[in-house]
C-alpha cells in the first residue's frame, strides 16, 4: 500500500522555498492540484497554503484558495486561526476560501467582514460567501437561523459605498434565495420576500452603477417563479 | 492608470465630513493639507453645491512647492482641484484646465490632461496633440535627471482617446507611441487607438500586454481594456495574473462601455466567479 502522504513533503518544501513569484506560483499550483486530486488534506499542506495568501502574489493566491477549498472543512479552523489583521489582501483571500468552503463556522467572520472590514475586496468576498453557506446538514430551525443572519448582513450591505460590494450582495442574495424552501415554510417565505425586496431596490435607477442594476435584474429574472 | 482615486493624505478611509465643511476647508488657504483633502472630497462625492466649481477653479490656480513635512506633492492643491474638476463634469472649468495644461509642472499637466479627457473637452485636442507631436524623440524621450518622460505621455494620449476625435491627424500623432519602449506608454497608445479607430489590432496589443512579465503592466492593460470596453478580451482578462479587484473593474467596463459578443450573460458570469 502506498503512503498517501509520501509525495507531500517535497511539494510543501517547494512552496516554502520558492524565491521568485513564478516559482511560488508553480509550486503552489502543484500542491493545490495534489490536494484537489482527492489526496488527504494534511495540516502541513494547509498551513503552507494559508501562508501563501499573505505573499501578495495574486496568481499563487488564486491557486492556494482553490487548494484550500478542495480541503473543505479541514481548512476552516486553520483559516480562522490565522487571519492577518494587518494585511487586507491576505484577509480577502482567506474570506474567499471560507466563502468557497461554505462551512457555517465561518458565518460570524463573514458577518463581521461584510459589516466592518476596511478592504472592499474583503467585504465583497464575504457578501458572496454569505449566500453560499452550506446548511444542508443542519436542522430546519438552525438552518433558518443561519439564513436569517446571512440575509440581515446582506441587507445592511446593500448600502455599501463600493459598487463591487453591492454587486456581490446581489450575487449573495440570489444564491441565498435559491436555497430557500418557501413553499414548505412561512419563515423561509418571509426571508425570500425580504431578499427580493433588496434585489428590487438594487435594480432601480437609484442604484447608480449600471452593472449592479443589470446583475440585480438578472437575479430577479432567474428567481421569478416559472410562468 | 485611469480610474485611480487619489486618496486623502490625512485619513485612511476618508473621514466623514459634511459638504459645508469641505467647502470651508477649501476656502481657507492657511492649511494646504486641509485644502488638498477638501478638493479630493468634493470630487469624490460629486458635489453639486454652487460654490464647489468656482472654489476648485481658484484652487487650480494655487501654486506651492512640495512640502515633505505635510506629506503632500508639489502643487498638491492645484493637482487635486484638477482631478476633482474632471469628475464634476462642468464645462466651465475647461478654460482653467487648458491653462494648467501649459504649466511648467508636468504633474499638474498630467492631472489637467486627465480631467480634460473626462470632460470630453474638444478644445483640448489641438493643444494636447501639439505637446505630443515631437513623438518618441521629443515628448516620449526620458528626462535626463528623472525616470519621467519629457511629457506625461500616458495621460495626454489617454485624454485624446477619451475625447474621441477620430481625426487622421490625431491618430497619426498617437500611433508612433505604440512603438515606445515603455510598455505602459504602448498600452496607453493602444487603448486610445482602439477607442478612436476600433481596429482589432489595437485590442490585440492590449491582450498581449496582459501576459507581460511585470504585474504593473498587466494592471494597466486591464484598466485600458476596461476603459474601452473591448469584449473579445473577456477570456484573457479572466486568465491574467492580477488582483480580482482590477479584473472586476475591467469586466465592469466591458459590460458598461462595450457591445456585441460575448454577451451580458457570459460577462456577468465571469464577474461572479471573481468575487
Amino acid at each position: 500500500m502506498t503512503d498517501p502522504f509520501a509525495s507531500l513533503p517535497p511539494l510543501i518544501e517547494a512552496v516554502e522555498q520558492a524565491d521568485t513569484a513564478t516559482a511560488l506560483l508553480a509550486a503552489t499550483t502543484r500542491l493545490a492540484s495534489h490536494l484537489a486530486g482527492g489526496n488527504p488534506p494534511a495540516p502541513a499542506a494547509i498551513a503552507a497554503l494559508v501562508q501563501v495568501l499573505g505573499f501578495n502574489n495574486p496568481g499563487a493566491a488564486v491557486a492556494a484558495v482553490d487548494g484550500l477549498i478542495a480541503c473543505g472543512e479541514t481548512a476552516v479552523a486553520p483559516l480562522l486561526d490565522n487571519l492577518d489583521a494587518h494585511n487586507y489582501g491576505a484577509r480577502a483571500w482567506a474570506v474567499r476560501a471560507l466563502a468557497g468552503i461554505g462551512d457555517v463556522r465561518g458565518l460570524e467572520l463573514l458577518e463581521q467582514a461584510l459589516g466592518g472590514d476596511i478592504g472592499p475586496s474583503v467585504r465583497r468576498a464575504a457578501a458572496r460567501g454569505l449566500g453560499q453557506l452550506r446548511c444542508g446538514g443542519l436542522r430546519a430551525e438552525e438552518r433558518r437561523g443561519v439564513q436569517e443572519r446571512a440575509l440581515t448582513a446582506l441587507e445592511a450591505a446593500a448600502g455599501d459605498g463600493e459598487w463591487v460590494v453591492r454587486y456581490a450582495v446581489v450575487v449573495g442574495l440570489e444564491s441565498l434565495v435559491h436555497d430557500l424552501r418557501p413553499e414548505t415554510d412561512s419563515t423561509e417565505r418571509d426571508l425570500r420576500e425580504r431578499a427580493l425586496q433588496t434585489l428590487t431596490q438594487l435594480s432601480q435607477p437609484d442604484e447608480d452603477t449600471t452593472v449592479v442594476r443589470l446583475r440585480a435584474n438578472q437575479a430577479l429574472g432567474r428567481l421569478a417563479p416559472a410562468a | 492608470m485611469a480610474g485611480e482615486e487619489h486618496g486623502p493624505p490625512l485619513t485612511e478611509a476618508g473621514e466623514p465630513i459634511s459638504e459645508a465643511e469641505a467647502l470651508r476647508r477649501l476656502r481657507q488657504t492657511d492649511d494646504q493639507s486641509l485644502q488638498y483633502y477638501a478638493a479630493w472630497w468634493l470630487g469624490r462625492m460629486r458635489s453639486r453645491h454652487p460654490d464647489t466649481v468656482p472654489l476648485l477653479r481658484s484652487a487650480l490656480r494655487q501654486r506651492q512647492p512640495r512640502d515633505p513635512g505635510a506629506g503632500v506633492e508639489h502643487n498638491a492643491v492645484a493637482r487635486n482641484a484638477a482631478r476633482a474638476l474632471g469628475k464634476l463634469g462642468d464645462g466651465g472649468a475647461v478654460s482653467d484646465l487648458l491653462a494648467a495644461l501649459e504649466d511648467d509642472d508636468d504633474g499638474l499637466r498630467e492631472a489637467a490632461a486627465r480631467a480634460l479627457g473626462e470632460l470630453g473637452a474638444l478644445e483640448a485636442v489641438a493643444p494636447i496633440c501639439a505637446r505630443l507631436a515631437s513623438g518618441l524623440a521629443g515628448a516620449g524621450a526620458p528626462m535626463t535627471n528623472s525616470p519621467k518622460l519629457q511629457e506625461p505621455c500616458e495621460a495626454l494620449i489617454e485624454a485624446l482617446g477619451a475625447i474621441g476625435v477620430a481625426d487622421p491627424a490625431v491618430v497619426g500623432v498617437i500611433e508612433p507611441f505604440s512603438g515606445h519602449d515603455r510598455p505602459l506608454v504602448r498600452s496607453a497608445a493602444a487603448r486610445a487607438l482602439l477607442q478612436l479607430t476600433a481596429e482589432v489590432r489595437w485590442g490585440e496589443v492590449l491582450v498581449e500586454l496582459l501576459e507581460h512579465a511585470q504585474l504593473q503592466v498587466r494592471r494597466a492593460a486591464l484598466m485600458d481594456l476596461g476603459a474601452v470596453g473591448w469584449r473579445p478580451a473577456l477570456e484573457p482578462i479572466s486568465a491574467t495574473l492580477a488582483e480580482n479587484s482590477l479584473k472586476l473593474i475591467a469586466l465592469r467596463g466591458l459590460v458598461e462601455q462595450g457591445s456585441g459578443e460575448p454577451g451580458l450573460e457570459a460577462l456577468l458570469g465571469a464577474m461572479d466567479d471573481l468575487l
